[in-house]
């Protein structure tokens, strides 16, 4: 059956900052009602005419704290833009970000798409209060007061393109968004859909009203279906859903809370009077509802009443419920209303309702209803099939149905009926003995202190779970906190191991005294292959039994290499024989291996920019730059392995601590030596016959320097090794290599490779000719400038010896594969160093499909620093100053302000400052207009007139002047100076 | 008993804390050999909650159920609102209250649903599961059994270890730390493994304890009498009788033959023990399931131990036969399994 699935969620209410806190606040049964807070108005401030009764009622309510702090540098919005911004407007777009992570994605991840937002709210109190002196309107406060724009902020911000609505029906108003938020779902107006809505009571005004019409409670608290019901008191919130349509839902693998099986809402028409609730339209909207979901009132087991707690409203409310509910059932429905708790969010009603529900079909407990202690024996609820929920009620197993009531002042009434989420598990449940892949976890924040915070926040969440894996977070958090510029990574294996690395981060810096990532660029990496005498036995067992991708590609390159070889190379290596290889062997395995975590990494999105490879890593090296496939570099790999395995055995290879030059003499004096290789200016290889070889080690030790025998059977690299080279020529005679897609440093030029084709010659002449190193990797590191190198192979050979040579300095040098002991984690650890260096991974790569599932994690931590409500600006009767954002008392008063002796750079410093009320520290020249400032079309107007009233001298300057010039702050003075120059001369 | 009453168990969890404990570092810690480790006890390796230097619990009781419960979850593809009751059993719970079940529960986001803490000792896992067995045929969808022991109470490793009396210096070389739990359902979901029987029957009217595990309060804190006790001459004349006898039973209260047996799950006392007990059991061709060798006695923990071992050899359609002896009062227990 299809539906709406509620996917995400966030919200804020009177004592209750997040969800959880809600949740919290709801199942303690707890109030929280207090007085009003002097930032809103003074409890002296009523006039003298309200009665002494009514007073303390208005004067209390329910209040979300810190309301008035906001992120706007989050969202790159000007101090003075959000200073002229409804609170509104600014809750509800960190809230948006917050419910959107709540559905398992980034929330930049929708930008461009048609997702919808659609808002209720009722409250214009901030317009009012601001825009009532004609004198003080500012094109900022205009959009700020505006009720469309906390629906328009949301899509604009994020970038949205559906349907972006504000919904005013007063107390019903965010329901009836939800609902016409459901129905463009259906209609395929949107594919995702944002909805909820949001009050904030800033004056004092509706609360007199509520006393007039006799609706205000005297203790400003709400008391539902009570004996005790007196009246309503007013109170903040704020909340949003995110909506996908059911099987959009399940095909993406989202969580869902519940599914809004179907919806319905009417008017009273002309009843006893505009204000007056209608029982009868009442019962008919739950009529509708239940029609549409296509269900019968016995099957709903409860209600969230709308349950303002005024005697009539109740009894209406009753009464309607009745007329549905009294059937024959086996159980009555049990009904609560959450103003108890938190009194009457009035444009936000609807929202706190539909996430109260949304919880307790998530939770499968219906927490009780307050005040339904003392329940008015006047409402007859059992006769009407009705109960009030005095205690929490755990629901059962098996599919429950609830409703949800919302219902307005003007006669517009709401009802919908969720069901819980579909019972089918998300994944398979994983076999026994499994062990936990490990997972990299990200996190990301727009500035380095965001990311501390946000590293804590989190660290904090995992440290009071049970120790668990981490595999399934990693993968949730790759796809929802990814996407800020400051980015975090790290590899784990369990919860407690990530909670500590995440509290390390957020407390010491993120590693050892760097403060934050942000990258401007994406690393360019390099891959670099090494060849033989890096083998060992059971190489890389440790990633094939970790990395599923790893598993696959030792598989083709095996079954590339079998084809020519006969049997298995991934058996030979995994076997772990302590033998170890014979040349032969040892040339296919590093080949398989070579291939294989070129592969690897490819699929984690990991391609190199160029690749070198030493000695027999040409082979693999080719096949990454796209000049060999697979099955040319396998045969011709085999080829070689035979026959280098088929020469007599005999000769051999010696390193030495020196360069050419300083072997030039010896070389001469042994003819049968050969240099096989210069590794860096320091580092030779010598090749050629055992004797002729401890004559030179002798030799050399007697001038100072160090020599060591290599671990091979043959004189690699020399004129002994013609035989191969005439077997490759041969067997490639018909190889007809691609250019390399990627730019390759050949080992055997000891440079870039040109136009030279790597054929049968190539082949030859490269197991005979020396293995020129040193040279290979400075013409890469010259002229392809990688920031990364990483080499592919068993364990790090090439990249200790060019840290040691002082070779390709300034780029970071990473291993998937360390040694013997590496495993999955490795890898993963490459995969976040990566990250954090600006590359992208294909995330998904990295976890086996039973662990890319997508768990909650808890929402982004937005900064509360900046604080943006002065009253005293609000109620001046005197001609006020511009709107000025409020400078928090913790700030650090003028911290180093960009000191410049530029006249015309410290006028368009001033100017900008001006005119987003920004901290001047925040303004420098390299400051960018769009990107750091969030400066608008509005705004460059603005400083376009302050510019010219500070530099008069300028005269006249055009818009269209300006707007090339509008990069940076210096690149604005830049362009004034010189239209400046233009105009004296 | 009828088809709805079947109990299944649908997945495993585990909790072994920090890295094993060998008898070389044993040994060093109390002064006796490595080989006579090995050779009176026969258990290579334990765990142990605490840092045997500084004496630092590291792990309590609920850290141990709570990894090893989270786990089972997890494994089941189930999440805290699908469980409908916890039960736990302990020899060492870490407070008297709240119980050491409830700070689980807490731990695992569990809220509104029965909780029940057995105090028990190496029978505990059986009595929990055949409670839970009974929860489940009395409608109930789904719940959690968990089992665990923690020894930091009773076995003091900063103390004179050189002085202590070898019958209670074999208390060290014993036990160790660690938790198991299960999740219960209604339905053959996850390792889709049907409790065919449980047995859970006292016979120890008139005996005395085999096995004592004491504590002190306020008011006998002073006494230096020894907080564990066991007549291991009893134990060792009356366990394997009582173990054979528990399989027979078993195996009449399903109805299965030897022959139907794949695996058998035995008593975990000690690695010599399990291996007295196995042989004189003599079931032909049935493979043994035992982790005492490398956890040590976990006490509580011990049948979950097994069943994560267990698991992944068994098969659809194979059977296994869990017996444990609880020598404290002489409670026989065990229960048969088959996957379906």
């Amino acid at each position: 059956m299809g539906g709406i699935a509620i996917v995400g969620l966030d919200c804020a209410f009177p004592g209750a900052p997040d969800a959880e806190a809600y949740w919290d606040l709801l199942m303690r049964g707890g109030e929280s009602v207090g007085e009003v807070p002097p930032q809103r108005w003074e409890a002296d401030e009523l006039p003298d005419t309200v009665p002494e009764s009514a007073r303390a009622g208005i004067n209390r309510g329910g209040f979300v704290a810190g309301a008035d702090g906001f992120d706007n540098d989050f969202f790159a919005l000007s101090p003075r833009e959000a200073a002229a911004m409804d609170p509104q407007q600014r809750l509800l777009l960190q809230c948006a970000w917050r419910a959107l992570e709540d559905s398992g994605q980034a929330p930049g991840a929708l930008a461009g798409t048609d997702t919808g937002v659609f808002v209720g709210v009722m409250g214009g109190e901030w317009g009012r209060l601001r825009m009532g002196d004609p004198s003080r309107v500012t094109p900022q406060l205009g959009a700020g007061s505006a009720a469309g724009m906390t629906a328009n902020r949301i899509s604009y911000h994020l970038n949205l393109t559906g349907p972006s609505l504000a919904v005013d029906t007063a107390c019903s108003s965010s329901l009836v968004a939800v609902h016409l938020a459901a129905n463009a779902l259906l209609a395929g107006e949107c594919d995702t859909a944002l909805a909820g809505g949001v009050n904030l009571v800033l004056t004092p005004a509706l609360g007199l009203m509520y006393s007039q019409l006799g609706l205000g409670s005297p203790d400003g608290r709400c008391k539902p279906f009570s004996a005790d019901a007196d009246g309503i008191g007013r109170s903040d919130g704020l909340g949003l859903v995110v909506l996908r349509r059911l099987e959009d839902a399940v095909a993406d693998g989202q969580r869902i809370y519940a599914v809004i099986r179907g919806s319905a809402v009417n008017q009273d028409g002309r009843s006893n009077g505009v204000t007056a609730p209608n029982r009868w339209s009442q019962q008919k909207v739950l009529e509708a509802a239940y029609r549409r979901a296509g269900v019968t009132a016995d099957k709903i087991t409860f209600v969230e009443a709308h349950g303002t707690g005024t005697a009539l409203g109740d009894a209406i409310e009753c009464a309607a419920l009745g007329g549905v509910h009294a059937v024959p059932r086996k159980k009555t429905c049990a009904v609560g209303s959450v103003k108890g708790n938190i009194g009457h969010t009035e444009g936000a009603a609807g929202i706190a309702g539909l996430i109260k529900v949304a919880l307790a079909l998530h939770h499968r407990i219906v927490p009780a209803s307050r005040h339904a202690d003392r329940e008015n024996a006047q409402l007859r609820l059992a006769e009407r099939g009705l109960r009030l929920l005095k205690s929490p009620m755990r629901l059962p197993a098996g599919e429950i149905l609830a409703g949800v009531s919302s219902i307005g002042m003007g006669g517009t009434n709401a009802h919908m009926v969720l069901a819980g989420p579909p019972r089918t598990p998300r994944r398979a449940a994983r076999p026994a003995g499994e062990t936990e892949p490990v997972g990299v976890f990200t996190v990301t924040g727009d500035t380095p202190d965001a990311l501390r915070r946000n590293l804590a926040d989190q660290a904090e969440a995992f440290a009071r779970r049970p120790r668990g894996g981490a595999a399934s977070l990693g993968f949730s958090s790759n796809r929802v906190k990814t996407g800020l510029p400051y980015r975090f990574a790290v590899a784990a294996r369990d919860t407690t191991e990530l909670a500590e690395r995440l509290r390390q981060a957020a407390a010491h810096g993120i590693d050892a005294g760097t403060p934050a990532h942000r990258s401007w660029t994406r690393p360019v990496v390099a891959f670099v292959y090494t060849g033989q005498g890096s083998q060992y036995p059971a190489m890389t067992a440790g990633l094939y039994r970790d990395s599923a991708a790893y598993r696959h590609f030792l598989g083709e390159a095996d079954a590339a290499l079998t084809r020519h070889t006969g049997r298995s190379t991934r058996e030979l290596i995994l076997r772990g024989d302590e033998a170890g290889y014979d040349t032969g062997d040892a040339q296919t395995a590093l080949f398989a291996v070579g291939y294989a975590l070129t592969r690897t990494l490819g699929e984690l999105g990991i391609q190199p920019a160029a690749v070198l490879g030493h000695s027999l890593g040409e082979y693999a090296a080719a096949v990454a730059a796209g000049a060999l496939d697979l099955d040319q570099a396998a045969e011709l790999v085999a080829a070689r392995a035979e026959l280098m395995r088929n020469l007599p055995a005999g000769g051999g290879m010696l390193a030495v601590g020196a360069g050419p030059e300083a072997l030039a003499e010896l070389l001469a004096a042994e003819p049968t030596l050969a240099l096989a290789a210069v590794n860096s200016p320091a580092d030779s290889v010598l090749s050629g016959p055992l004797d002729a070889l401890d004559r030179a080690a002798l030799r050399l030790a007697g001038r100072g320097l160090r020599t060591r025998r290599l671990d091979v059977t043959r004189a690699f690299h020399s004129p002994r090794m013609a035989p191969v080279a005439t077997g490759l020529r041969e067997l490639a005679d018909g190889l007809r290599p691609a250019t390399p897609r990627l730019p390759m440093a050949s080992s055997r030029y000891g440079r870039l490779l040109h136009d030279e084709p790597l054929d049968a010659a190539y082949w030859a002449g490269q197991a005979t000719d020396p293995v020129l190193f040193g040279a290979a990797l400075t013409a890469l590191a010259t002229e392809v400038a990688p920031t990364h190198l990483v080499e592919i192979g068993p364990r790090p050979t090439l990249l200790p010896l060019a840290r040691r040579a002082g070779l390709a300095p300034g780029t970071e040098h990473l291993h998937p594969v360390p040694g013997p002991e590496a495993d999955g984690r490795q890898l993963a650890e490459l995969v976040a160093t990566l990250y954090r260096a600006g590359l992208d991974p294909e995330w998904a790569a990295l976890y086996p499909a039973e662990y890319r599932t997508v768990e909650r994690l808890r929402p982004y931590v937005f900064s509360a620093e900046n604080r943006y409500w002065s009253r005293r600006a609000d109620r001046a009767t005197t001609p006020a100053p511009v709107e000025r954002p409020v400078t928090p008392v913790s700030t650090p008063v003028a911290a180093p302000v960009e000191q410049t002796e530029d006249p015309v750079l410290a006028a368009v410093i001033d100017a900008v400052v001006t005119v987003g009320q920004y901290r001047p520290d925040r303004v420098l020249a390299s400051t960018r207009f769009y990107e750091d400032l969030g400066f608008d079309s509005v705004m460059i107007m603005q400083l376009k007139d302050v510019v010219q009233d500070a530099l008069p001298h300028l005269g006249e300057v055009s818009i269209r002047q300006l707007l090339p010039a509008l990069r940076s702050v210096g690149t604005l003075a830049d362009f004034l100076r010189e239209l400046a120059l233009a105009r004296v001369s | 008993m009828t088809e709805a009453a079947t109990a299944y168990l649908a997945s495993v969890g585990t909790a072994l804390p920090g890295d094993p404990v060998d008898n070389a570092v044993l040994g060093k810690l109390l002064g006796v050999s490595e080989e006579w480790i090995d050779i009176f006890v026969g258990t290579r390796s334990r765990y142990f909650g605490r840092d045997l230097g500084t004496g630092e619990v590291r792990w309590s009781l609920a850290d141990l159920c709570a990894q090893a419960a989270a786990e089972a979850l997890e494994s089941a593809a189930l999440e805290a609102p699908d469980i409908e009751f916890l039960i736990l059993s302990t020899t060492t719970p870490d407070t008297l209250l709240p119980t050491t079940a409830s700070q689980v529960a807490d731990r695992l986001g569990l809220d509104y649903l029965p909780v029940y803490q057995l105090q028990a000792g190496c029978s505990g896992a059986v009595q929990a599961l055949d409670l839970g067995r009974t929860l489940i045929a009395s409608g109930r969808r789904a719940g959690l059994v968990v089992g665990g022991d923690v020894t930091h109470r009773h076995l003091d490793f900063n103390r004179d270890l050189a002085r202590i009396p070898t019958d209670e210096l074999v208390n060290y070389l014993l036990f160790g730390d660690g938790a198991g739990a299960a999740v219960l359902t209604a339905e053959p979901l996850g390792e889709q493994v049907a409790v065919r029987g449980v047995l859970n029957s006292l016979t120890g009217l008139g005996r005395p304890a085999g096995q004592t595990v004491d504590w002190y309060g306020l008011t006998d804190r002073d006494q230096d009498r020894p907080l564990l006790r066991e007549d291991y001459k009893a134990i060792e004349e009356q366990v394997p009788v009582m173990a054979v006898e528990i399989f027979w039973e078993l195996l009449e209260q399903v109805g299965w033959q030897v022959e139907d047996l794949d695996h058998l799950l035995p008593p975990q006392l000690s690695e010599r023990m399990t291996t007295r007990i196995v042989e004189r059991l003599a079931v032909p061709g049935v493979h043994e399931v035992s982790c005492v060798g490398e956890t040590g006695n976990t006490g509580n923990a011990l049948p979950f131990l097994q069943l994560a071992r267990l698991l992944p050899d068994l098969r659809s359609g194979q059977r296994a036969l869990a017996v444990t002896v609880e020598s404290s009062k002489w409670i026989k227990a065990g229960f048969a399994l088959e996957k379906v």
